[in-house]
């Protein structure tokens, strides 16, 4: 186990230095300059060369790329990601702020998939090609299909505008007000986690299938189990080894997405920051918010290896 | 790893009948969307009275004291530092906190009674002398005075504050602090624009002691003299500020302003969003888009307030240097060829407003509509088209910068073009990169794109001189439009009657369309919805068509 555990960690790593050096090359990749951007697009405000000149200097922007790289990494280690280059507050700060509240989102709406997906996915596999079946199937399609923001502007309308039920954006963190901050996140979990949902009951369902064929099935049911300590227990379980690898991916998926919820929803969350950064063509905000959502990526996916080979014995003896 | 490839082969598998129930599902939605679009009803709509000079009228009623105002706006301020931020949405933020040396209104005059300068005097043509407001003081409690106002400037024009206000304060020379309550001004050269430009930005005084002491930390920690104090601001969420009770500025029957407690600033992204916002009642106040209106004027509990023709919504911006639009024939025949008003009725709903005039517009003290003004003429087109050498039409790419109503207005241009036989492709840039490649790297012959309103109000000689000198920054050519192009400039700056600018300004009109440099199609309008217990709407709009919090109250 602990050579396993060791193999995964290494092989973070060569991913990891990736991940740095492609948050890095954004700066590379987005159009625009991004001094010229402060310039600003029509009319008005203008920088003058003097000025310009200084803003290369302090942004680093003055030196080769493999310097800045190099510069930029080392500063990352240190935990210091660099100023805005709008705000000039650290974007450490920045993040700081942020992060918790994408990541209540996420877990909300991760924990919200979990418990309604699962006992869907076992519920369309024991009576597979059901009307529950293919009903449990509809709404997951439609989950994966709809895209968020078409989604929740429908939530919006629907739930805020029409039947008033709830606030159509904004956030209050559970932490302070309980209450008021389930009203506000329960629209955009509820788009979210359907999405999420969605994978997790077509993952659950046919990891089902699969199991329910096999032969220990069979025996259970033979030597007299009820059919539910059968699905529940002896098959649910091995199944769900497939659903933890989903797992993984979907804090990935729940990230991206909550790029297009926070901006519906108006939280103040890391997806927020980067379409903000990103239109300011804020370099340094962006490189550390890809980092960051990088990082959280890959690190999801090596619990969810570990955490695979905990489950699996067969994974980490191979 | 083979559970997660299996996977995917199972989505894949999966394609054929998710489509199928894709379509359906999309259909049902459609239609939802649509009822609830419809929802609302009532008919009575109140219009705020077009062009009302903020501050000049009493208000209504007696205005009540009190109460917490929420207001969605759909920019993130990038600093509440007003010399730094290089935001155009930054002062709905900032605004409110501070004033400005001399205060604009929405047609781009400056007012006395909105200044924290008493008064002013040109004394001679690069001389000009203000006279401070006696016993104002900032939030910390330090007393607003001359030498403040020395600081201040020095401040803007220092480059390592890289102020975007900074050039146009490079022509103040020095500032004189005559005493505590008078500055003098001496300019490099004369120049009329001064007065606007203290009105923006670069104008916006701030106290040494703070700004100092905070460094760069002032730009989320501001201290200014305005009717609000700062009291938060949460990143990506809101700015909220509250009354100053000690605010020097009194309404017309003499009572203390603001009548607001407190404003809360919710940054809201989505124009849907913030809608939808208003309409629940979660703000009181919110800007609206054509698409909103009908919904919004049939709503009995909103009042409308709108501002016709308030920018450059969309503006043909030539190379004169570039083939094959530097023949002034088929630049005519281009302009000829577009209908404005068919581009108004299908992107905006007929809600904005065919040009007839420059980049300044009917919003602006200097407008003037131009007779010579290139106008859409689909016969003159094809005569244009001969004069030009091409009588059956020719080929060129339109850039335009990413943005979807200006992608539907330059695809309806595309089509127009096309009806005489003028071939049109289009290339979308990101907003930057658009305007590096037209006006620095010169790649394309025709820009179709939109005018900010400046932030320092309805000025025309700050366009003047970033469009129409040689050394331009929005000049493609770098070279003078025409020889007589460079001294009307001078002269406009230099001249401080208006009346006498306003010719002067028709004149640079004129020879633009000549020459067909930028030419405006549309003007677009400004919308506001307040929810009814808002009373003061009439007075929301300042300087910039900034929304203004002081005059604004809450009926109980």
């Amino acid at each position: 186990m602990q050579a396993y555990i060791v193999r995964r960690l290494l092989q973070a790593i060569p991913v990891i230095i990736l991940d740095t050096f492609l948050a890095f090359a954004l700066l590379l990749l987005l159009p625009g300059d991004p001094v010229e951007t402060l310039i600003g697009a029509s009319g008005g405000a203008s920088l003058d060369p003097e000025q310009i000149a200084a803003y290369r200097r302090e942004l680093g922007l003055d030196k080769p790329i493999p310097v800045q790289y190099v510069l930029w990494l080392g500063r990352a280690l240190h935990g210091d990601l660099g100023r805005s280059t709008r705000t000039y507050r650290p974007v450490t700060d920045e993040i700081k702020a942020r992060l918790p509240v994408t990541a209540q989102v996420g877990a909300a709406a991760l924990l919200l998939s979990l418990t309604i997906a699962i006992p869907a996915g076992v519920t369309a596999a024991v009576w597979r090609n059901s009307v529950l079946d293919r009903i449990v199937t509809v709404v997951a399609v439609g989950g994966v299909a709809i895209p968020g923001f078409f989604l929740g502007v429908i939530f919006i309308l629907l739930f805020a505008v029409k039947l008033r039920w709830l606030p159509p954006s904004g956030f209050v963190s559970l932490f302070e007000d309980p209450m008021r901050g389930v009203r506000f996140l329960a629209l955009p979990v509820l788009v979210l986690g359907w999405e999420s949902a969605a994978l997790v009951t077509r993952q659950t369902r046919s990891g089902m299938l699969e199991v329910l064929a096999q032969d220990y099935v069979r025996t259970a049911r033979a030597k007299g189990l009820r059919e539910a300590r059968v699905v529940w227990v002896h098959a649910l379980r091995n199944a769900l080894l497939a659903v933890v690898t989903v797992i993984g991916l979907l804090v990935g998926r729940l990230l991206a997405g909550s790029v297009v919820i926070e901006t519906i929803f108006a939280i103040p969350g890391m997806g927020r920051l980067l379409v903000s950064a990103i239109g300011a063509r804020d370099i340094a905000t962006v490189q550390a918010v890809v980092l960051i959502i990088a990082l959280s990526v890959v690190v999801a996916n090596l619990i969810t290896d570990l955490a695979y080979g905990v489950l699996d014995p067969r994974i980490r003896f191979r | 790893m083979n559970e997660q490839r299996s996977y995917w082969r199972r989505l894949a598998r999966g394609r054929m009948s998710r489509r199928r129930l894709l379509t359906g599902a999309a259909a049902g939605l459609g239609t939802l969307a649509a009822y609830l679009a419809a929802c609302g009803g009532g008919a009575k709509t109140e219009q705020g009275k077009q062009g009302s000079a903020p501050g000049a009228a009493a208000p209504p009623a007696v205005p009540a004291y009190g109460g917490r105002l929420q207001v969605a706006y759909g920019l993130e301020p990038s600093s509440l530092d007003p010399h730094i931020g290089n935001s155009g949405g930054d002062r709905f933020s900032y605004a409110p906190m501070f004033d400005t040396l001399v205060g604009i209104d929405e047609r781009g005059t400056a007012r006395p009674d909105l200044s924290l300068a008493e008064r002013w005097e040109v004394v001679d043509p690069t001389t000009i002398v203000f006279r401070l407001r006696p016993g104002v003081k900032f939030h910390d409690g330090s007393p607003f005075d001359a030498e403040t106002v020395r600081w201040n400037i020095e401040r803007v024009k220092d480059p390592d504050l890289k102020s975007t206000a900074r050039a146009s304060f490079l022509n103040v020379d020095r500032v004189e602090t005559l005493d505590p309550l008078t500055a003098r001004f001496v300019l490099k050269e004369p120049s009329a624009a001064v007065l606007s430009d203290l009105g923006g930005r670069g104008g916006t005084m701030i106290p040494r002691g703070a700004a100092e002491k905070l460094g760069k930390e002032f730009g989320s920690k501001p201290v200014g003299t305005g009717p609000f104090q700062f009291v938060q601001w949460a990143p990506g969420s809101h700015v909220t500020v509250k009354r100053n009770p000690s605010y020097w500025r009194k309404d017309a029957a003499g009572n203390q302003l603001p009548y607001l407690d407190e404003v809360t600033v919710r940054i809201i992204p989505d124009q849907t969003v913030q809608f939808a916002n208003l309409v629940t009642g979660e703000v009181h106040l919110a800007g609206l888009v054509a698409k909103d209106l009908p919904a919004a004027e049939g709503n009995p509990d909103l009042t409308v307030i709108k501002r016709e023709a308030a920018g450059v919504g969309s503006v043909l911006v030539f190379n004169l240097d570039l083939s094959p639009l530097s023949n002034v024939n088929l630049r005519r025949a281009v302009v000829a060829a577009i209908d404005p008003a068919a581009i108004n009725q299908a992107v905006h709903f007929g809600r904005w407003v065919v040009a007839e005039g420059g980049l300044w517009t009917p919003a602006s003290w200097a407008y003037v509509p131009a007779a010579n003004k290139p106008k859409y003429d689909p016969t003159k087109a094809k005569e244009h088209l001969r004069a030009g050498g091409a009588p059956d039409g020719f080929a060129f790419t339109l850039l335009t910068y990413s943005n979807p109503i200006l992608q539907q207005q330059t695809e309806i241009m595309q089509g127009q073009l096309a009806k005489v036989g003028i071939k049109a492709t289009i290339e979308q840039k990101d907003v930057g990169a658009a305007t590096n490649a037209f006006f620095v790297e010169r790649q394309f012959p025709l820009y179709s794109t939109s005018w900010g309103i400046s932030g320092a109000g309805q000025e025309p000689d700050g366009i003047c001189t970033s469009n129409y000198t040689a050394s331009g920054f929005y000049n493609p050519m770098k070279r003078p439009i025409s020889p007589e192009m460079e001294d009307l400039i001078k002269k406009g700056r230099q001249t401080y009657d208006p009346e006498e600018r306003k010719k002067i300004y028709a004149r640079i009109n004129e020879i633009v369309f000549d020459q067909v440099f930028f030419v405006p199609l549309l003007y677009s309008s400004l919308w506001a919805g307040l929810r009814k217990p808002l009373q003061g709407g009439e007075n929301l709009f300042g300087g910039a068509f900034t929304w203004r919090y002081d005059f604004l109250w809450l009926k109980r």
